[in-house]
């Protein structure tokens, strides 16, 4: 079987494509392959040359803390969680996430996550619900991984845009229910960053590996 | 005091920079990724208090007893009187910033059981506590770094202290993007690093948690703690990525222990400690289910599915997801494996090391645990140990004065970029994977002296080897550096096992099977020019 991974050397040279032979097993995560091609002490390629490790990123090997999405076989996904025997065709094509900026190889820049949820300036506060119990919806909505999957099948998100995305309005549904009195203010820029943009293709609550339903946040905020 | 510098920002290194900011202290913390993917997401089964609205007949004192007795009685009475004291404050305020608590029909939090506890004390949020926790801290930060008082800056590592005669005035951190380092000056700096994984390879954890920050502190001065105790949990399951963990959680929910004989289940915790033995301490169970020599299963099937989806929904969906079992149908079959460090850098009271200014809470420091670690004591240890460290320093006067470390700043950045410059014919994997072989080898639930001085001798090896390697271009600048501070860990941790003549909680020697009065308290050890020298702590210095 053949791996085709789109791999960058530092952040401002090119991407080029080089390939990997594996005839391993299949019940094996992608996470588990580039490990395995990572193991020896050289790597070779499918021409048999030398190269270099490839570069990804990974924390628990669990699917909880969203360090590995990449794109697989043109789905996002986390690698950890996603089996080669699942996947369809002859080949696996690996590339980093598209809407962000490429760092190494399979790793990405997403501070953007970051510095978007902190220009609206998105927090509790104080924990001071309302009248609904939403527990399992809120509890579903802290889970966020802030991978960016759902960001990467956005038609509408491009990296350093006003338009937020689906883990920008499950944020601003979690505050809106764990504290009542910032409702109003949150819907204020849920409206701005995400609210306006919105197209509802809904393809982020497809890849979410945590399966927020960015859908029911909405209809909560939309509501009023 | 005006300026913290916190590295690492999983639960304690939030903690102690969102307290840090109540006080009106800057608090830059650093982590080279952001705290999503900190390892303390993925603590599953719950955080320890005992509150107002406790089981009854339950107290604080019993969860200090249970807490020190869990330790095998060398974690100190005082620290741990406080850690166990705060905990009904620490849940008020997780609560308070709007952690989503799992809930009884009245809309207040409830408790489970866990190993080792006399009472069910511990609050959880289903099997994803860590990670509701961590949520709820990273919008409490955002909410100072919106005022100005925190600053999260990602992409560094530590490199080393900037330490002048005993005394430590901020650290050196390194970009990867732009492969630089930089020196950043600080009042207090906090070490929040966690534990340390990589020197086993893979464990239950994260393998952001790599033990490098300690190792080289160690080589700067910092005395460090009870590194031979190192916890295995006994219920994990094998998937083809990782041993992963089976949350306590299942045991405190009624799960049960048993392995299979005549084609008869035996129920062996429970036929051997009564019927509360699924939930004994997790030292315990591990060298039960070790000498059992075999296959153990762990099972909850027995609870109907409804029950299972609402109180155990991540862990029924790692056993699909990795290995195609249904809990609510099947038994799940369990072993041990590295978990948690209950050693680190040694602290006193408020979390400060031997080096004046420098501190260290959470995994990365050794307190509160002794010889074993409670299951829920740590996320609670994470928090107390992050707000400690923050009152103290909030007292602090400000230490910077005219401290200038631009020559070991040059110097560091003139070895790096002589690095970088060079290639080397050994890989840094290879040596990393060769020491994981060996501490796993060496330091498994048994231990005995012959095993310890040889991997000793393993690890001096692969110290000499990581002398010779320049630069191993195929892996970050990074992983290049911090090999020589997880081998220099590796050997300290080696050396107390080795130090250490008798068996108490994690630390099992079969060679001195018994628990011996002469090392009833902490091991200690510094690095004096090249040499590791031990000491049993009996004044209670760092532990009272
Ligand atoms: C699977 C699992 C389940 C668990 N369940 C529970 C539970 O139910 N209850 C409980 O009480 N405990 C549990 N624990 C233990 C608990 O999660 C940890 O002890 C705790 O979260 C540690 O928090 P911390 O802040 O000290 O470290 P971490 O969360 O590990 O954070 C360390 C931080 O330091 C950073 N870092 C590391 N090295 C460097 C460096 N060189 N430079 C810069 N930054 C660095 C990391 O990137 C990270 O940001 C569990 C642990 C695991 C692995
Ligand atoms: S909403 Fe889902 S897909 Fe988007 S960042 Fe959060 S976990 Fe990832
Ligand atoms: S490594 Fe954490 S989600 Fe894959």
């Amino acid at each position: 079987m053949k791996v085709r991974i789109l791999r960058c050397k530092t952040p401002d040279s090119d991407q080029y494509w080089e390939a990997f032979d594996y005839n391993g097993t299949t019940d094996i995560s992608v996470a588990g392959l580039l490990e395995f091609l990572n193991y020896n002490d050289d790597i070779i390629n499918d021409k048999g040359e030398k190269t270099t490790r490839i570069g990804w990123e990974c924390s628990c090997l669990q699917g909880v803390c969203g360090a590995c999405a990449m794109v697989i076989n043109d789905v996002p996904a986390l690698a950890c969680e996603t089996f080669i025997k699942d996947l369809k065709g002859e080949e696996i094509v690996l590339r980093p996430l598209r809407k962000f900026p490429v760092i190494h190889d399979l790793m990405v820049d997403r501070s953007m996550i970051q510095e978007n949820l902190k220009s609206a300036d998105i927090y509790i506060g104080e924990y001071k619900p309302g009248k609904k119990k939403e527990h399992a919806l809120q509890y579903n909505a802290a889970k966020c991984l802030k991978c960016g999957l759902c960001l990467e099948v956005c038609p509408n998100y491009t990296n350093g845009n006003t338009f937020y995305g689906a883990l920008f309005a499950n944020d601003c549904y979690l505050v809106a229910t764990r504290n009542a009195e910032k409702a109003k203010t949150i819907r204020k820029v849920y409206g701005e960053h995400f609210g306006r943009g919105c197209s509802k293709a809904l393809s982020c609550m497809d890849v979410c590996p945590v399966n927020i339903s960015t859908l029911a946040s909405m209809a909560k905020l939309n509501r009023g | 005091m005006k300026r913290v510098l916190i590295i690492g920002s999983g639960i304690s290194g939030l903690s102690c920079a969102i307290r840090c900011a109540g006080y009106g202290i800057h608090a830059t913390l650093i982590s080279p990724y952001p705290s999503e993917r900190a390892q303390s997401v993925m603590a599953a089964g719950g955080i320890n208090a005992v509150t107002e609205e406790c089981e009854e007949g339950d107290s604080v004192d019993s969860h200090i007893e249970n807490t020190l007795r869990g330790g095998a009685y060398i974690g100190g009475k005082k620290a741990v009187s406080g850690l166990c004291g705060n905990a009904e404050e620490i849940i008020r305020y997780l609560e308070s910033i709007g952690t989503v608590f799992t809930v009884g029909t009245d809309g207040r939090p409830y408790t489970r059981a866990f190993g080792g506890q006399t009472h069910k004390r511990t609050y959880f949020c289903g099997a994803s506590t860590g990670k509701q926790i961590v949520s709820a801290l990273v919008m409490e930060a955002r909410r100072y770094e919106g005022i100005g008082l925190i600053e999260r800056r990602m992409g560094l590592c530590f490199h080393s202290a900037l330490i002048k005669d005993g005394a430590c005035y901020g650290a050196l951190v390194f970009d990867e993007k732009t492969r630089t380092i930089e020196t950043v000056y600080s009042d207090c700096v906090v070490m929040a690093v966690g534990g340390q994984n990589s020197l086993f390879g893979k464990t239950t954890g994260s393998s952001l948690c790599d033990g490098y920050a300690a190792g080289r502190l160690f080589r700067q001065g910092a005395v460090l703690k009870n590194l031979e105790f190192i916890q295995y949990h006994p219920t994990t399951l094998e998937t083809s990525q990782k041993r992963i963990l089976i949350s306590e959680a299942v045991r405190g929910e009624g799960g049960r222990l048993f392995y299979t004989e005549d084609g008869k289940r035996v129920y062996f915790m429970e036929d051997k400690y009564g019927p509360n033995g699924n939930l004994m301490t997790r030292d315990v169970v591990s060298r039960e289910i070790y000498s059992a020599s075999k296959e153990v299963f762990l099972d909850i099937s027995f609870k109907d599915k409804q029950f299972i989806d609402s109180y155990l929904p991540e862990v029924r969906d790692i056993c699909r997801k990795f290995r195609n079992i249904d809990i609510s149908r099947e038994p799940i079959p369990v072993a041990p494996s590295v978990h948690f460090f209950m050693g680190g850098l040694a602290v006193n009271l408020n979390h400060e090391t031997n080096i004046r200014n420098l501190y260290a809470v959470g995994e990365c420091a050794s307190m509160y645990h002794g010889a074993n670690r409670l299951g829920g004591n740590s996320l609670l240890a994470a928090i107390y140990s992050g707000n400690i460290a923050a009152d103290d320093i909030s007292g602090r006067e400000s230490a910077l004065k005219n401290v200038d470390f631009k020559d070991m700043a040059d110097h560091a950045n003139m070895e790096l970029k002589g690095m970088l410059d060079s290639d080397s014919p050994f890989p840094v994997m290879y040596v990393r994977d060769m020491l994981a072989e060996t501490m796993r080898k060496h330091l498994g639930i048994v231990r005995t002296e012959e095993s310890l001085v040889k991997g000793i001798e393993d690890v001096e090896y692969d110290l000499s080897v990581s002398d010779r390697i320049k630069y191993d271009g195929s892996v970050s600048a990074y992983t290049n550096y911090s090999l020589k501070g997880i081998l220099t860990l590796a050997r300290a941790v080696l050396s107390c096992a080795k130090f250490r003549k008798e068996s108490r909680g994690a630390h099992y020697r079969s060679d001195y099977p018994k628990e011996s009065e002469e090392f009833g308290c902490a091991t200690l050890i510094s690095f004096d020019n090249g040499d590791y020298s031990i000491r049993s702590d009996k004044e209670g210095v760092y532990e009272s």
